[in-house]
């Protein structure tokens, strides 16, 4: 459901069939971790709000390492399962201003640390059209309840494609912009140099206005912009004749499944024929190959430091212990899964004084050496373009976490390099593949989020899938 | 280079305050070798002359804020997430015993 569509609606009907279609698709989906008691008070906190406020009465969905007062906020950790925050997140703040209504948090993969959504406390989160598949993460509760039209609205964050991938294996818009554009104050983080909010949204008109009320200077988080907001909603122009857009070839000849491939190769043609300039490019292979290996490195160093404060005593579960030291330590090890604490040994090994220039330093220089190579497409090009991901959603069984791997292709990865730079990116869907959805990934120069909407939204329109959504069967 | 076994994955373990299984350690040992094989893939790239990228942008905070107390918590929501409060603290083992 689209923004416009939901507007039209009763705001109590709207917000209360909203909750009820998240509990009905709860024992298939499983993409909720718990639903806001005070709907009431938030409906009557409306009376205060202009009624032609932009998400006047819209239920919305954030992600769970979303603090939201008085609502548990668990980032699907046990170690923060028992977590009720004091204060709201900037970006509550602003979608409250702005008329929206917070139905549920949704299940991630734990502390974002994921690209599958298996990790999550509360177990697995499924794809709403094949409830066998994954729904991809870090965000894959809010994809998934996006794409089942449970609200035209959702909160995640990205912080290496964990917004863009699960889009497109769910078949919505998934918009990470600038670094900086929205303020992360009151996100739970994982990798501060990498992690962004984005958002899911079934068109790219609503992903347009979405921005327009999250993004904004706030000094309580230092890296914020000061960048003025432009109203990208209104400024919404799909014609792109003369634009320049540049296909990463390395990505598509990774890409195995020929029928993505096909379809890609059909859209490019098509932007073609409204007068775009396609090209191919390619991108260092060498630099290319070890993005995964880059990001392993940065983003589990800095989780290990972020999390350090995760230990029972302050907040989060604690468990029984004779010291200080036995208390945190336990706590700890009862807290984080298997998988997480593993994570934090990568990240512990790479900032040992004696690893710190081989590993932690040196993976910041080829981040750099990351960055200038695609800086350097872009002076040339309004934006990259690539398959958003090398296949349609898998089976848990078949699926790669963001895990170090031999077998880890480019495919998979590309769209870390919108983390590395803080470049604006976006997925947008591009059609189907045996019934699952498949989307294409646009990235542009910083604050260029206009220039990314305008040609998604071409694509939409060649697409013909905006405001696409699954009907969901066991 | 460090030998990597069980002893030297539980002493990091124990650096980050937790505990390793020995399956995870075995899982570790296993990970810990395709991470040399990156590292090396790492190394092959000439950086040299290359400054670490730390944050995506070098975004200056150029303001002052006013000399004012903003955004305090009170004590009870400071303390309303720990698992053991005492006379208005938060309560912890002896650690003078």
């Amino acid at each position: 459901m689209e923004l416009t569509t939901c507007k039209n609606q009763d705001v109590r009907k709207r917000v209360y069939e909203a909750i009820e279609k998240a509990k009905r698709l709860q024992p298939i989906l499983n993409a909720v971790v718990s639903f806001a008691q005070d709907i009431e008070e938030q409906l009557a906190h409306l009376e205060q709000i202009d009624t032609s406020a932009p998400l006047y009465g819209i239920p919305v969905v954030l992600k769970d390492n979303v603090n939201t007062k008085g609502l548990l906020t668990s980032a699907s950790s046990r170690i923060l399962s028992n977590y009720i925050p004091v204060y709201d997140a900037c970006i509550v703040e602003k979608l409250k201003a702005a008329g929206a209504i917070i139905i549920a948090k949704s299940s991630m993969d734990e502390l974002g640390m994921g690209g599958t959504n298996l990790s999550a406390y509360t177990g697995p989160v499924h794809n709403p059209y094949d409830t066998s598949r994954i729904s991809g993460g870090s965000s894959g509760g809010s994809a998934v309840l996006t794409a089942a039209d449970v609200t035209p609205l959702a909160i995640g964050t990205d912080t290496g494609d964990s917004v863009r991938k699960p889009a497109a294996y769910n078949g919505v818009v998934g918009m990470k912009p600038t670094y900086g554009r929205i303020s992360r104050y009151g996100i739970i983080p994982y990798a501060s140099s990498l992690d962004h909010v984005g958002y899911f949204t079934t068109s790219v008109a609503d992903a347009a206005l979405a921005l327009h009320v999250l993004a904004g200077r706030d000094d309580r988080d230092m890296t914020s912009s000061t960048k003025e907001v432009p109203a990208y909603e209104q400024l919404l122009n799909s014609d792109i004749k003369g634009k320049r857009i540049a296909i990463i070839d390395n990505v598509q000849k990774a890409i195995k499944d020929e029928s993505i491939r096909t379809g890609f190769d059909q859209l490019m043609m098509r932007l073609k024929q409204r007068g775009a300039i396609v090209e191919s490019i390619t991108l260092n292979e060498q630099l290319l190959a070890v993005i995964l290996p880059t990001y392993y490195i940065i983003a589990n160093a800095e989780a290990t430091a972020n999390h350090s404060n995760l230990d029972g005593i302050r907040f989060g579960v604690r468990e029984d212990g004779n010291s200080v030291e036995d208390v945190m330590s336990h706590s700890r090890t009862a807290g984080f899964s298997a998988n997480i604490r593993k994570r934090f040994v990568v990240g512990s090994y790479s900032l040992f004084v004696e690893n710190q220039d081989k590993l932690f330093r040196k993976a910041q220089k080829v981040r750099r050496l990351l960055v200038e190579e695609l800086a350097r497409v872009l002076d040339q090009y309004d934006i990259t373009i690539a398959s958003a991901a090398g296949s349609i959603a898998p089976h848990p069984q078949d699926s790669v976490d963001e895990q170090l791997s031999d077998t880890y292709l480019i495919a998979e990865n590309h769209m870390i390099l919108g983390n590395f730079s803080g470049y604006p990116s976006i997925s947008v869907p591009c059609g189907f593949v045996e019934g699952m959805p498949v989307g294409v990934n646009l990235m542009a120069k910083p604050f260029a989020e206009q220039t990314l909407f305008d040609i998604a939204l071409a694509i939409e329109e060649e697409s013909g899938l905006r405001g696409q959504v699954a009907e969901v069967t066991k | 280079m460090e030998t990597m076994d069980q002893a030297y994955f539980n002493k990091l373990a124990k650096q980050l305050m937790f505990e390793l299984s020995d399956a995870e350690i075995a899982d570790l040992q296993a990970e810990f070798v395709i991470l040399q094989k990156q590292i090396a893939l790492l190394e092959a790239i000439d950086t040299d002359g290359v400054t670490e990228m730390i944050y995506p942008f070098a975004q200056e905070t150029t303001f002052l804020r006013e000399d004012q107390v903003d955004h305090v918590i009170a004590r009870e929501d400071a303390l309303s997430n720990a698992s053991a409060v005492l006379a208005g603290h938060i309560h912890v083992p002896k650690v003078v015993k």
